[in-house]
């Protein structure tokens, strides 16, 4: 009788949990997202691709990202290996979900620039685990959160976020079925996450091995994404960012066909 | 003399041991069931495995180098789906093949990528802008976007082929199924488990099995077959369809031999016998035999191949031989007003020896394949080799016990078969005298026709063509001819060339051979095997160059500027499209060359191989490394195991099985003598096949070493009761007539189960199955004949010094 009781009870009291997990999820999310990231940052990104038998190619980049609005302005310069060089990729990222980003790149050998057309969000970023999206902050709307718990990273202690996509075209256009996110308390930064792909049974491993606090805000210095397949590591990509400087003076006349064909 | 003494002393160790069983039947038929049971535990672990791969044994290099491709490049056998609706570039045809796309994207398991015209990689430049994205992302709304598209996919080279018939008229979709079956619903735990994993330690991996590929083929099927209608025709191929259909076709052979063997058993069995327990008795022996084997494959994890499906009716035939020659006695006895016991006992004696012999030498025909380099026929070999010596040792136990607690209803004879007998002994013994008195003709005549057979068999061909195994009617077949019609070829064969350095795929003149290399090969029109497509990293840069350079047709080439290449290569990898890690690593130092060609018999592929070898050593010389490997170097190497395993195991068997009768019958010139009416039927029946057109194939190259075990185990009775008549009576004639009606009825009992047990392939739905059948059954009966007529013949030539009385006291001696 007594453990019937206790069941009503935790009947009733279930509907009314859940939604609460959820609420606490969607709050920790927004702290996540309302993260001071500066205006402007300027880096230098070396990009280290290893294949599945250890293979590594290194690429240097010298990177510079302002905010327009709720859009964000990329302008990237290859420094090496030797043979890109002054390759240049100019990026236009719009928080409107129905707009495919803007790309333009430039190829010294050929002296042209071109437009990239129909890049899509969960298209890989230069040939690397990540995907454009991946790159970019989320849009909080389109996905749903739900607090699974709490996990320790690294010693420190994190919250156990579920983010799935709010609508089908969010998902084909992320190319995730679901996320989950370990969100460090202490820094309400994402440390580490596992992507689950719509496509090829593949799995995407975030872990952040580097944070640092540069000119006042929370960095990612270091990155780690792995594809994995039946737990076995297809392809791997570490970005490490240095010498980063935020709120430097860049103006949007930076972010134009011009600078791109001028190089650095 | 020393020879009898031998085999009396065997004989009576055989008698011994049927008493001690009659004495303990009860435990001993227990122990037997106990020992089955154990064995046939291990069915359930038994799993099937038709795979092109499944025909080369583990560690062959052909197999490592594959292996290590589909690592670097993914699997290169596909299911293709052609699409053929009336007009393709219309927008009903457009939205059913997006909508069987999607379907097949959402539904298919374990899919690794699906391509159509849907999803395609259509890059192209309109004015500033390059354009990299699907095909089908803009949908055409007009008759003119349409006639537009139509234009722009047929003037695409990388289409032609392989996504598109040269005239339009076919699209195809290609599925490529994941290497290793997949996990896509990890839990969370699970998941974030891996951060603290190293990659090394990740658990093994399951190659994707039959099961799981069935379960892909029957829901494209299922889609299919929901997406069909007038004006819509769909057709499913590829290599994994066609080993799929041949997993069906081998499920149903399987099944349908067993059955029809068990049933075709029974009712011989009844027809000679007339009692129950001469039908019950030997029936359970051989399941039971049967049931261990299977279960044993499954312990020791070796997989049903194709080969394996005539192992089951293959045991049973076989098996029931060694129970028809004692119970054969046994009934004699009985009829000769023995007492049950002394019966068994008896029968247990005299045919003890013949039987463990006749036993062996089957063990030894089916054991000399055990050594092929075709891992499923060697597992044939093996596997049938120790189900034949399970057969023995359960009828050397099973029978003796189980007659001895039969009760006596069951041993009744249902019915006199004397007539049957009187005409069976009448025709046995004119095939005595015949035999006998006809002699030296006899002999002439099987030289002559031997001599014959060996220059027909001389010209016999080799085939490996699985699809041909399949009736023409079937889906998968005429799909197959319809793919390689309309788009010219379902087939791979896959090329790594290895530059040995870090982007040495970035080197124009790298570059500028690959693609001379496609141009040669597409164009040559020579040899047997024509080429489909051709796809390589070259195609992947000459697209991107023409489209940076506004489409026009003139930049459709390897660009001038060698320091561009890699920039373009850099924004071909940006693009957003995974399509380079298809056909190169990611250092660019290795390259896939990719062809497409019709589906033939792999005769036709070694030289096709041997000529692609040629020219990559020709193109690149020692520059750089050229390893020619996919599904269609797998079938070769098949083919060319196949040729040497053949000529192998002919030789082994041969030598071992005389080598046996030599041993058995004591005498080094007798033996080899009574070893020609084994020979001769396996020449005749190469003869036959040269003559009908049959080549020799994984199935018909068993023919020769199974019909040699099997055939000689006649001539083992044949020889074994000669010898005993002949020292008791002192004529060849005598003999020869005792023998043939005492072991004579038997012989021709065992050839007919045996026969019929391999007639009863004809049925199958496999076309090799059926050959195998045909002329194992065929070799069978000739081999009957032979041991009726030239074996005689030949003992009247061997002891033509007995005709005199006089003689016949050194019957024994040489």
């Amino acid at each position: 009788m007594r453990n019937a009781l206790l069941a009503l009870i935790a009947v009733m009291l279930l509907p009314a949990g859940a939604p609460a997990a959820d609420e606490r999820a969607l709050e920790i999310m927004r702290q996540v997202d309302a993260l001071d990231d500066g205006d402007n940052r300027t880096a230098r990104m070396s990009m280290t691709l290893i294949d599945r038998d250890g293979n590594t190619r290194t690429r240097q980049i010298q990177t510079f990202i302002k905010d327009r609005g709720r859009d964000t302005l990329n302008l990237m310069f290859f420094l090496s290996p030797s043979n890109v060089r002054n390759t240049g990729f100019l990026t236009h990222d719009f928080r409107e979900p129905d707009r495919d980003d803007d790309q333009w790149l430039y190829l010294p050998e050929l002296r042209k620039t071109k437009r990239i057309a129909g890049a899509g969000k969960s298209q890989s970023f230069m040939g690397t685990d990540f995907s454009y999206a991946d790159m970019t902050r989320r849009v909080l709307e389109e996905w749903n959160y739900r607090l699974l718990g709490e996990r320790d990273v690294r010693g420190r202690p994190a919250w156990l976020i579920e983010a799935t996509p709010a609508s089908e075209s969010v998902r084909e256009r992320y190319g995730y079925a679901k996320s989950v996110l370990l969100v460090r308390k202490d820094v309400s930064m994402v440390v580490r996450a596992v992507h689950w792909l719509t496509t090829g049974g593949r799995l995407k491993y975030l872990d952040v091995t580097g944070l640092e606090r540069i000119d006042g805000i929370w960095t990612r210095v270091e990155l780690d994404m792995r594809t994995v397949r039946n737990k076995e590591t297809q392809h791997r990509t570490v970005l490490r960012f240095e010498g980063v400087r935020y709120n430097q003076d860049l103006g949007e006349d930076l972010f134009t066909l011009r600078q791109l064909e001028k190089g650095i | 003399m020393a020879v009898a003494r031998i085999r009396s002393r065997v004989e009576s160790w055989f008698e011994a041991l049927a008493a001690l069983l009659c004495r303990n039947r009860f435990p001993a038929v227990i122990v037997v069931l106990l020992a089955a049971l154990a064995a046939a535990a291990g069915l359930r672990n038994l799993v099937i495995d038709t795979s092109t791969e499944s025909f080369l044994r583990a560690g062959d290099p052909v197999l490592e180098r594959y292996e290590e491709f589909r690592e670097q490049f993914g699997r290169d056998d596909m299911i293709i789906i052609s699409v053929e609706p009336d007009e393709l570039f219309a927008s009903e045809a457009l939205t059913g093949l997006k909508d069987l796309h999607d379907a097949l994207a959402s539904r298919v398991p374990n899919l690794a990528n699906i391509t159509s015209m849907v999803n395609a990689r259509d890059t192209r430049g309109e004015s500033d802008r390059l354009i990299v994205e699907d095909l089908l992302e803009r949908w055409p709304d007009s008759r003119q976007e349409f006639a537009g598209l139509r234009a722009r996919v047929l003037a695409n080279p990388l289409y032609r082929n392989l996504l598109i018939s040269p005239d339009g008229a076919v699209t195809t979709i290609a599925l490529e199924l994941a290497r290793f079956a997949g996990s896509d619903d990890r839990s969370v735990d699970d998941a974030l488990g891996l951060f603290d994993e190293t990659p090394e330690d990740a658990g093994p991996r399951e190659r994707l099995g039959d099961e799981e590929t069935r379960r892909v083929i029957a829901s494209v099927e299922e889609i299919v077959a929901e997406h069909r209608r007038d004006g819509f025709v769909l057709r499913t191929a590829g290599t994994p369809a066609v080993t799929d259909a041949l997993k069906t076709a081998l499920q149903d052979d399987m099944k349908r031999s067993v059955l029809l063997a068990t049933a075709v058993i029974a009712i011989l069995l009844f027809a000679v016998f007339r009692s129950v327990a001469a039908v019950m008795l030997p029936l359970v022996v051989v399941l039971l035999a049967l049931l261990s084997t299977l279960g044993l494959m499954g312990h020791l994890g070796t997989p049903v191949t194709l080969p394996i499906v005539i192992l089951p009716s293959f045991l049973l035939a076989v098996g029931i031989g060694a129970a028809v020659h004692l119970l054969a006695i046994h009934f004699r006895n009985m009829r000769d007003g023995l007492g049950r016991e002394r019966a068994i006992i008896g029968a247990v004696g005299h045919a003890g020896l013949p039987v463990l012999l006749t036993s062996l030498t089957t063990a030894a025909g089916l054991g000399s394949f055990a050594v092929a380099d075709v891992a499923p026929v060697a597992d044939l070999g093996r596997f049938s080799a120790i189900g034949v010596l399970i057969a023995l040792v359960y009828t050397l136990v099973l029978l003796p016990a189980g007659l001895a607690m039969t009760p006596s209803w069951a041993m009744r004879t249902r019915a006199p078969a004397d007539r049957a007998s009187e005409v069976t002994d009448k025709a046995l013994a004119a095939f005595a005298g015949f035999g006998v008195r006809n002699a030296v003709p006899i002999v002439c005549a099987f030289l002559a026709a031997a001599a014959v057979a060996i220059g027909l068999a001389a010209q016999l061909r080799f085939s490996h063509d699985i699809l041909s195994w399949l009736p023409h009617h079937w889906p998968v077949r005429q799909a197959t001819a319809a793919i390689d019609r309309d788009l010219g070829g379902s087939v791979a064969l896959e090329v790594v060339l290895d530059t040995g350095t870090e982007n040495g795929l970035h080197d124009r003149d790298t570059l500028l051979r690959l693609d001379g290399l496609k141009q040669d090969i597409e164009a040559d029109t020579s040899g047997t095997t024509r080429v489909g497509a051709v796809l390589s990293v070259a195609d992947l840069l000459k697209e991107i160059h023409q489209a940076l350079n506004e489409n026009r047709a003139e930049f459709h080439r390897i660009p001038e500027n060698p320091a561009l290449i890699p920039q373009e290569f850099l924004l071909f990898e940006n693009s957003g499209s995974d399509d380079l890690e298809d056909l190169v690593d990611t250092r660019f130092s290795r390259a896939r060359f990719s062809m497409r060609v019709p589906w033939q018999d792999t005769l036709a592929y070694p030289p096709f191989i041997r000529d692609v070898e040629a020219r990559f050593d020709a193109a690149f010389g020692d520059a750089a490394d050229v390893t020619v490997t996919g599904i269609m170097s797998l079938l070769s190497r098949t083919l060319e195991n196949t040729i040497r395993s053949a000529a192998r195991s002919y030789l082994i068997a041969g030598v071992v099985i005389t080598l046996m009768m030599i041993a058995l019958i004591g005498r080094v010139g007798t033996g080899l003598i009574s070893m020609l009416p084994n020979f001769t039927p396996v020449l005749l029946t190469l003869a036959l096949m040269e003559i009908a057109g049959i080549p020799l194939n994984l199935f018909t190259m068993l023919v020769g070493s199974i019909a040699i075990g099997l055939a000689v185990d006649d001539t083992v009775h044949f020889m074994h009761h000669f010898h005993r008549y002949l020292e008791r009576t002192g004529s060849v004639e005598d003999a020869v007539r005792e023998t043939l009606l005492t072991s004579g009825r038997a012989m021709l009992l065992t050839s007919t189960v045996l026969t019929a047990g391999f007639f009863i392939f004809c049925l199958a739905d496999m076309k090799n199955l059926v050959d195998f059948g045909l002329l194992t059954g065929v070799t069978i009966m000739t081999a009957l004949i032979a041991d009726f007529v030239l074996a005689p013949a030949l003992m009247a030539l061997r002891y033509r010094k007995l005709s005199r009385p006089e003689a016949a006291q050194r019957g024994d001696s040489e």
